[in-house]
């Protein structure tokens, strides 16, 4: 098989710097460190077919666009029991969220005892189009502009799924820790 | 409390930095007078720090990383150049030994090329740097996993050189770490990564592109400042640099 140069060296450009970025989307939204291995070497291949299409401007979006449509595809093939991607709300999460807040003061102190892998598992447990809001603006960082533009979404979304992603977590790490 | 759902938005927006100013010191009041609001500030501020809490170990296995930088550099493209370039410098070397400045010469420039097109592309960028603190504390590690060397990251606040944050530039195909400082309206570029090029003393000066550009080496990493700074101003940061570099 035969690479242009110009073409390795333009991926090298676009998608090499966002690797770290790159893995914790999967890791988030697959779950396990060890699918999130797959899924990012899985878009590192579409990454690099596609480097031609890529029109220059922001790589970090491109990259994590990739990731995350990726992690989809690759989780309805290999693990669709773990995909909750159905309706915008679960019955499930719709009751949590009527539930009033439990006094909210012990409750920042209950959460910041909270363990990781509590953490994540509180995480795998909230449907997909929460989880994956809330990652972006959480571990990435990105505006809600920016994750408008990678999950596909009008801004407004964005802006009431982060809010009711935040609410679910909170009951849930606050059920775990009282 | 129950918060209404327009207060939840809000609550959202204003950790985020999505307010707008006025909206966000309408908001401030609302805190102040409301306890119950600022808890549950607290609370989502609080969830923030533990979804961040396991972060920085949060990286890829060496071996992924080793995967995807062997995708930049295919050997069936890279090893027929490689060997292209072998035979054509020993063809120099055979025809008269005069093939090594020259050589020498256009790989140096060739890097340092990158270092100031990566700057310019830095400058034009909405987003100049990918971590965006003025904390050494929070730049650091935020290197872990990005690239496989721990950069120097000085602060010379105190000297009027403020740090702005940090990002990955790719040269030679590998990722290599830049940090972005500013002083007045300057932005400066410091691109790091490992090797032993210039002799330790020497610092060298050009023009590339209209910036201006300080290399050096300490022996066992490499530096590149480049900026649009008068150059003494320049020479003055590259000489703190080295010297905060030296003791840290």
């Amino acid at each position: 098989m035969w690479y242009d140069t110009t073409e390795q060296a333009r991926f090298a450009e676009v998608f090499t710097p966002h690797l770290v970025d790159a893995f914790r989307l999967a890791h988030w939204l697959a779950g396990s460190r060890a699918d999130a291995e797959d899924i990012v070497q899985e878009a590192s291949m579409r990454a690099f077919k596609g480097i031609s299409g890529f029109a220059g401007g922001d790589s970090r979006a491109w990259v994590l666009t990739i990731v995350r449509n990726t992690s989809y595809s690759w989780l309805a093939k290999n693990r669709p029991s773990a995909l909750v991607l159905a309706g915008d709300l679960d019955e499930q999460a719709q009751s949590r969220l009527d539930q009033p807040d439990p006094d909210p003061t012990p409750e920042a102190r209950l959460i910041a005892q909270v363990e990781a892998e509590t953490v994540r598992k509180a995480m795998a447990a909230l449907p997909a189009p929460f989880r994956e809001v809330l990652v972006l603006r959480e571990i990435h960082e990105l505006s809600y502009k920016a994750i408008a533009d990678i999950a596909g979404l009008p801004i407004g979304t964005v802006m009431s799924r982060i809010a009711r992603a935040r609410r679910l977590m909170l009951a849930s790490l606050g059920g775990i820790a009282a | 409390m129950t918060l209404s759902d327009q207060d939840e938005l809000l609550l959202s927006a204003f950790i985020d930095g999505e307010l707008s100013s006025i909206e966000a010191f309408q908001f401030e009041n609302r805190l102040r007078a409301e306890p119950g609001l600022a808890a549950a500030l607290e609370a989502r501020r609080a969830l923030r720090t533990a979804l961040r809490a396991d972060r920085a170990d949060d990286i890829p296995s060496p071996q992924l990383q080793r995967r995807i930088a062997g995708l930049a550099r295919k050997p069936s493209s890279t090893g027929s150049w490689q060997s292209m370039a072998a035979s054509f410098i020993l063809g120099l070397l055979l025809a008269g030994g005069i093939a090594w400045g020259v050589i020498e010469h256009g790989s140096r420039q060739d890097v340092t090329d990158q270092v100031v097109s990566a700057h310019i592309r830095g400058l034009m960028s909405s987003a100049p740097t990918d971590v965006l603190s003025s904390e050494r504390h929070t730049i650091k590690p935020w290197f872990n996993g990005r690239i496989n060397f721990a950069p120097v990251v000085a602060d010379l606040s105190a000297e009027g050189y403020t740090l702005v944050g940090a990002r990955i530039d790719v040269v030679d195909l590998s990722p290599v770490a830049t940090l972005v400082y500013s002083r007045g309206k300057h932005i400066i570029s410091v691109t790091e990564m490992p090797g032993a090029e210039a002799p330790a003393s020497s610092t060298s000066r050009n023009r590339e592109q209209g910036y201006l550009l300080f290399a050096w080496s300490d022996g066992r990493m490499r530096y590149w400042a480049v900026s649009d700074a008068a150059p003494e101003e320049l020479e003055r940061f590259v000489k703190l640099f080295q010297a905060a570099s030296s003791t840290s």
